[in-house]
């Protein structure tokens, strides 16, 4: 990077807070996707003033820039586009405001999503949306991906707890949108802005809704034999009137391997395993464990146990929310897809995941948010074969497919990003997209905030959209689609 | 050519996109503005066809449905063309087993509540006039009622959204999915848009099983404060009400059946059609099973007043819904404002129009979602000494003026020769510039209900 460019920097926030050392620099290539690029210096700003001032040298420079919380991201939406300025929220990590009787806080984009339920606990609140990576990931960076979580399937993601943002544009400028109250007068921008990945502006305040901890909590194991009923009973349970708080599902392949890293007391000998938690009231949730259980068992679920205490209720979710990591020790590459189907087809769908697998000869696992059809087939591979590498893609494309045949979505919470870009004119018409670019333009009109992300520039989609491979939508072994 | 010539020139080639039959002189007014031609497409292909023609002529189109909500805003600059999605109304499809539903725009609520109650589901959406208003007109005005409070909104359910801009070029947002990330949520930036940035042809929702039983529970207080001390109660209990309504004491009259009456500039009724309550009421709506009711009677313990159910408890909270319209058909003079504000900012709210209306020579009554802050406010004029047109601006300025930094106050409703005089839109905490290029970057000719909204 430009040596003046980065002495300007260092003026703005300070000599320590910005790193341009190719060592340095290493560090910043990655998410925990699969892309990586290096960026031209990272930039820790301290509060708006600091953002608006790097912004606006950027533009003057014409730099891009790219912001980044944790880095968490599955879809490459921090990676950094070439010689860019990586903007770190890092150093913004105040809580500014904690408003229990409005059910408010105020908070800097940098606070670690589990910290700010962390600091409301003590008020019997909490922030409801809890994407698995919650100890590390960032509330601007939630914001950026309207990240979901196991939890949001009876609360909403995140542009539901989302009511204001103080955001700065490309250009400098500072802009408020929303507040407090629930809702104001003109364009819903703040819903807007949520889940635009980082290409709008750098959100620098977000004002979220703080949710009442339920009375009583339950969480139930249930386990089958064939991977199959679990499927079916994820369609009998939304049929049944109850929406639980949570409704994951983890094959039998990947609860294995969660057992050998944690112990989270998963039955080994199973195929599949429901994770379902009811919160509510008392006696609605005791009603609707009766509820669930029958449904359940009606569905040939081998057993269903429920936690006797806190403790053990911990240490089921605890298996869930490491099941990334617990991949992790087992296979060097591995790909995870983000995929979203109609609920009703979420058997058919994991019968074509299975047959896929067995096609490629590629181990598949699953592990995701079953109650809303968001699915996230795990293919593992060995990173060194390119076969193997060739194969892996090729098998991501075809569930992808699957699921865009039966109306699906190519992403359910982890973003369009740079991974899944050239997915997009798969799901939206040149014109779809050529809308969303020109509000885009409206707040971001040279595409130097995060360029490349999300919306593929139209003259690009027709050369880089080749036909995806054409779907089967025919019954797999006699499940119907 | 002159706009006349241009509307008179566009006539026949409209018919000739929707059939004559479509094409109609319609005696409607918005806002005192009569359409000079009102068509009604059958497809989003006919919607694109006839945008088209209206902007390469610069002609301005009013995107309407039901027709429950054509007076909120500004007075519309002209209207050229009416576009109607009354023919665009089926249900496109609907799959119980996965709680979705695709319609498209001109469908109405009633009639899609109807069907998804076949299947013992439903849209917990309760906004003024259900029966009539249109999926796509609700989308565009962002309306809401009680059931906010449960639920949330059409923000909140609305999964994917397909429209036409101005220039006839479709777009569309989201899908037929519960959860979805990919690309902008234009759903996000159609809702509450006021018909301003596209023509709305068709939307996605996710839609709820139906409670099996609800019960409403009635507490009276003598006092604002002592309601909303009540409401802090019930908000800090393990209840989850499905709705949580404050009602102030003038509101109780336009809890009913309207009267029929002649002349709705005049009337004073005789005998009023509800006892005049002299109370604060809090009512709370709980759904469950008989367990779950005792268990909520006991939580809000001596505070109820009575208990309502069935029926009678339908009826009841219809009318909360319109309470607005209620009021309107009462006295069409009335001043109807959308407050929003924080949750604790309610008392301050109701005290404004406590004060500022009968600085006015209004009667204030009030209904409101005061777990979440979002307010149905009437003036009602004394039928002796009515306001001037310059007494409504005074009177919502004054009241805008005693509410706190941040709420938003719109006036969905008073007589459009007040209009004149000011914004009824208010101010907004949302950056207005941006909003302001978002409908240049939408409809840069300006043809979308030109006039009318804040942008
Ligand atoms: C093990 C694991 C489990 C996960 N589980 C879930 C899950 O259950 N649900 C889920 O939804 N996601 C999940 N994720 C994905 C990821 O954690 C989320 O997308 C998260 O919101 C990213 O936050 P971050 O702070 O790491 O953002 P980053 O990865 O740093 O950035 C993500 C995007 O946000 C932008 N951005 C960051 N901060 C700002 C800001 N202040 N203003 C504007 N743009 C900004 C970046 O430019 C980028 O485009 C998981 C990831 C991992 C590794």
């Amino acid at each position: 990077m430009n040596a003046s460019v980065v002495r300007q920097l260092r003026k703005i926030v300070g000599h320590e807070t910005v790193l341009d050392r190719p060592e340095d620099l290493a560090l910043y290539e990655y998410d925990a996707g699969v892309d990586k690029s290096r960026p031209g210096a990272v930039v820790f700003a301290h509060n708006t003033e600091q953002v608006s001032k790097v912004m606006r040298l950027a533009h003057e420079n014409k730099i891009p820039v790219v912001p980044r919380g944790a880095g968490t991201g599955l879809s490459g939406g921090a990676i950094a586009a070439k010689d860019a300025i990586v903007l770190s929220t890092a150093r913004m990590n105040r809580i500014l405001e904690v408003d229990i009787p409005n059910q408010r806080a105020i908070v800097q984009p940098g606070v670690v999503n589990l910290e700010m339920s962390n600091a409301v606990v003590k008020y019997g609140y909490y922030y409801a949306p809890d994407p698995s990576s919650q100890k590390a990931c960032t509330i601007g960076g939630n914001v950026a991906e309207n990240s979901g979580g196991p939890h949001t399937l009876a609360l909403g993601v995140t542009v539901n707890h989302v009511t204001g943002i103080e955001a700065v544009l490309p250009d400098g400028r500072i802009i408020e949108l929303g507040g407090k109250t629930q809702d104001c007068c003109g364009l819903d921008l703040t819903g807007f802005f949520v889940g635009s990945e980082g290409t709008l502006g750098v959100a620098t305040k977000i004002t979220v809704r703080l949710t009442k901890l339920p009375e009583a909590v339950t969480t139930l194991l249930a386990i089958y034999n064939s991977i199959q009923d679990a499927a079916n009973t994820v369609v009998a349970i939304t049929q049944s009137g109850v929406t639980p708080a949570a409704l994951e599902m983890l094959d039998g392949w990947l609860l294995r391997a969660v057992e050998a890293a944690v112990h989270a007391g998963y039955p080994l000998d199973s195929a599949a395993v429901l994770l379902i938690e009811l919160e509510g009231m008392k006696e609605a949730v005791e009603e609707q464990a009766e509820t669930v259980k029958a449904v359940c068992m009606a569905q040939k679920a081998r057993e269903v146990r429920r936690a006797k205490d806190e403790a053990e209720r911990q240490l089921l979710w605890l298996g869930r929310k490491t099941a990334f990591g617990a991949i992790g020790r087992i296979s060097s590459s591995y790909y995870t897809q983000d995929g979203v189907i109609p609920r009703t087809k979420v058997p058919a769908t994991l019968a074509e995941i299975e047959r896929i697998s067995q096609k490629y000869n590629l181990q598949i696992g699953n592990v995701f948010h079953a109650g809303d059809g968001n699915l996230h087939p795990l293919i593992l591979f060995d990173g060194r074969d390119p076969q193997q590498r060739e194969d892996s893609r090729s098998a991501a494309k075809e569930i992808m497919s699957f699921c865009l045949s039966l109306g699906g979505s190519i992403t359910g919470e982890h973003g369009v990003g740079r991974e899944k870009i050239n997915l997009m004119p798969y799901m939206f018409s040149e014109d779809d997209l050529e809308i969303m670019v020109r509000v885009r333009n409206v707040f971001n009109p040279e595409s130097l905030l995060n360029p490349q992300k999300v919306i593929p520039e139209t003259r690009m989609c027709r050369e880089i959209t080749g036909p995806l491979p054409k779907a089967k939508v025919e019954p797999v072994d006699g499940v119907p689609v | 050519m002159t706009t006349l010539a241009a509307i008179t020139s566009i006539e026949s080639e409209l018919a000739s996109v929707v059939g004559e039959a479509n094409v109609r002189n319609e005696q409607v007014e918005i806002n005192g503005v009569v359409p000079a031609v009102s068509v009604s497409p059958g497809s989003t292909e006919e919607v694109v066809a006839i945008l088209r023609l209206v902007s390469e002529r610069e002609l301005v189109v009013a995107p309407a449905g039901g027709f429950t909500r054509q007076q909120v805003g500004g007075v519309p600059e002209r209207i050229d063309v009416l576009l109607r999605t009354e023919r665009l109304n089926q249900i496109l499809q609907y799959d119980p087993g996965d709680l979705t539903i695709r319609v498209c725009a001109g469908l109405r609520l009633g009639e899609m509540q109807r069907q998804l109650a076949e299947h013992q589901q439903w849209i917990p959406f309760d906004p003024p006039q259900a029966a009539t208003a249109s999926m796509g007109g609700l989308l565009a005005t962002a309306s809401f009622g009680p059931l906010k409070q449960g639920f949330g909104s059409l923000r909140d359910f609305c999964i994917g959204i397909q429209f036409v801009l101005a220039e006839g070029k479709t777009g569309k947002g989201g899908g037929n999915v519960v959860k979805n990330v990919a690309g902008y949520d234009m759903m996000k930036l159609m809702i509450g848009s006021y018909g301003s940035l596209a023509v709305i042809t068709g939307a996605n929702f996710k839609v709820f099983p139906k409670p099996r039983q609800t019960r409403t529970f009635v507490c009276p207080f003598h006092s604002l404060q002592e309601a909303i001390n009540f409401r802090n109660q019930v908000i800090q209990s393990p209840l989850a009400p499905m709705c949580m309504e404050l009602i102030s004491p003038a509101a109780g009259e336009y809890l009913s059946d309207p009267p029929v009456v002649n002349d709705p500039d005049h009337y004073a009724p005789a005998q009023p059609t509800a006892k005049p309550l002299q109370e604060w009421q809090m009512v709370v709506r709980v759904s469950g099973s008989d367990n779950i009711l005792a268990r909520c009677r006991r939580e809000l313990g001596s505070a109820v007043g009575r208990e309502l159910e069935g029926a009678a408890e339908e009826q009841f909270w219809r009318w909360v819904s319109d309470f607005e319209h209620s009021v309107n058909q009462r006295h069409r003079n009335a001043m109807v404002v959308y407050t929003h504000v924080t949750i604790q900012d309610v008392t301050t709210a109701a005290q404004a129009l406590e004060k500022a209306a009968p600085d006015y020579n209004f009667v204030p009554a009030m209904v409101g979602r005061v777990g979440t802050g979002n307010l149905v406010m009437g003036f009602v004029p004394l039928p002796v000494d009515p306001p001037s047109a310059m007494q409504y601006a005074n009177c919502a300025s004054e009241f805008r003026g005693l509410l706190p930094p941040g709420s938003s106050a719109m006036v969905v409703q008073c007589p459009k020769e007040a209009k004149a005089y000011f914004d009824v839109w208010g101010s907004t905490p949302t950056d207005l510039k941006l909003m302001r290029e978002i409908k240049h970057a939408l409809d840069a000719k300006n043809i979308l209900n030109r006039g009318r909204f804040i942008v």
